[in-house]
């Protein structure tokens, strides 16, 4: 099956035809997608820039990560929901554009580095032990961690429009 | 001069027919509008938490404060920008749109909170930097910073779906 006739069938489902028809739905969604990814930038910024070692210097790269890091898991979690909803509700805009897949794509990476390699700094250092010492993390993968969050938000508002 | 003379001479700006013109500048502006707020409410939000009693990653209240201050004012600058820019290409437009004259109320109501709250709670910020939870006032004007910056996000969207074309 392709991805044109699996979007033009999930377009005739009852619950697709539903999200479509109410008028408010839309709309609602997307402004709580938008609120999720405030969560996310708001933290990113700390995380990443802390990581960069341009924001928060005088406090332990664990301690930032771990204050910032669940919220970002969550707001990640809302996105994917609220998101899966968009599609599901207007398939034909996005399964066939190629700037949702590089959304996705850009998302993948950035959750991935976000959720297994920024988490694994708080569990490798968090443990309390007096010896801390600070990790050698790249400046500019931190940096292009942030360029990365903007280039999906562009991504994001541009589907409606390619 | 009337209002509608007015946003009629905006909206013939050479800018603002350029904006209208070019297939690109209207999405590109959306876009660096949502970076823009995504930043402002995402620091905002963090601020918001702490006078709330949500720990965050220092103790002290006033310089998580100022900490953030910086990135919220130039992504607010960035903000504004981009929705004048968004504003004059369709003035009259947005002038006669229900949920854009809410957002305007409601980003006044936003930097109301923020006048009191500078010129209550956080006179005495020393008095209370470490304290958990924060006392009243603070924890009143986090709660309506939260509320009244996602009532602005909720009617900026709305906009998009609603506003119909004067000429």
């Amino acid at each position: 099956m392709s991805l044109t006739t699996f979007g033009d069938w999930l377009y005739a489902t009852p619950f697709s035809t539903a999200l479509r028809q109410t008028t408010w739905v839309i709309p609602d969604v997307q402004t709580v997608h938008i609120l999720a990814i405030t969560v996310i930038v708001g933290s990113a910024i700390a995380t990443e820039l802390r990581l960069a070692r341009v924001f928060a210097t005088d406090r332990p790269v664990a301690d930032v990560l771990s204050r910032y890091l669940p919220w970002m898991k969550w707001a990640l979690v809302v996105l994917l929901v609220t998101g899966a909803l968009l599609v599901i509700a207007e398939p034909g805009r996005t399964l066939t554009s190629t700037i949702f897949w590089t959304k996705m794509a850009l998302v993948a990476g950035a959750s991935l580095v976000t959720l297994r390699a920024r988490r694994s700094l708080v569990v490798g250092m968090g443990d309390g032990s007096a010896t801390q010492v600070e990790p050698a993390t790249s400046r500019s993968l931190a940096l292009l961690m942030l360029l990365v969050w903007c280039a999906i938000i562009f991504c994001g508002r541009f589907i409606a429009y390619i | 001069m009337s209002i509608d003379t007015t946003l009629q001479t905006i909206y013939d700006l050479p800018m603002s027919a350029s904006i209208r013109e070019n297939v690109n500048a209207f999405p590109l502006l959306e876009s660096l509008h949502v970076v823009a707020l995504a930043v402002v409410f995402g620091t905002i939000m963090i601020v918001d938490l702490r006078l709330i009693g949500v720990a965050s990653h220092r103790r002290e209240a006033s310089r998580l404060i100022r900490e953030f201050l910086p990135y919220t004012w130039v992504a607010f600058m960035l903000a504004v920008v981009t929705g004048l820019g968004m504003f004059m290409s369709n003035a009259l437009s947005y002038a006669a749109n229900t949920y854009f004259l809410l957002k305007m109320v409601a980003l006044m109501v936003a930097g109301l909170n923020m006048a009191w709250f500078h010129s209550t709670a956080y006179r005495r910020i020393s008095e209370w930097d470490e304290t958990m939870p924060p006392p009243a006032a603070a924890r009143f004007a986090g709660f309506t910073s939260l509320f009244t910056w996602m009532v602005v996000i909720f009617l900026g969207r709305w906009i998009g779906f609603t506003l119909e074309m004067v000429w």
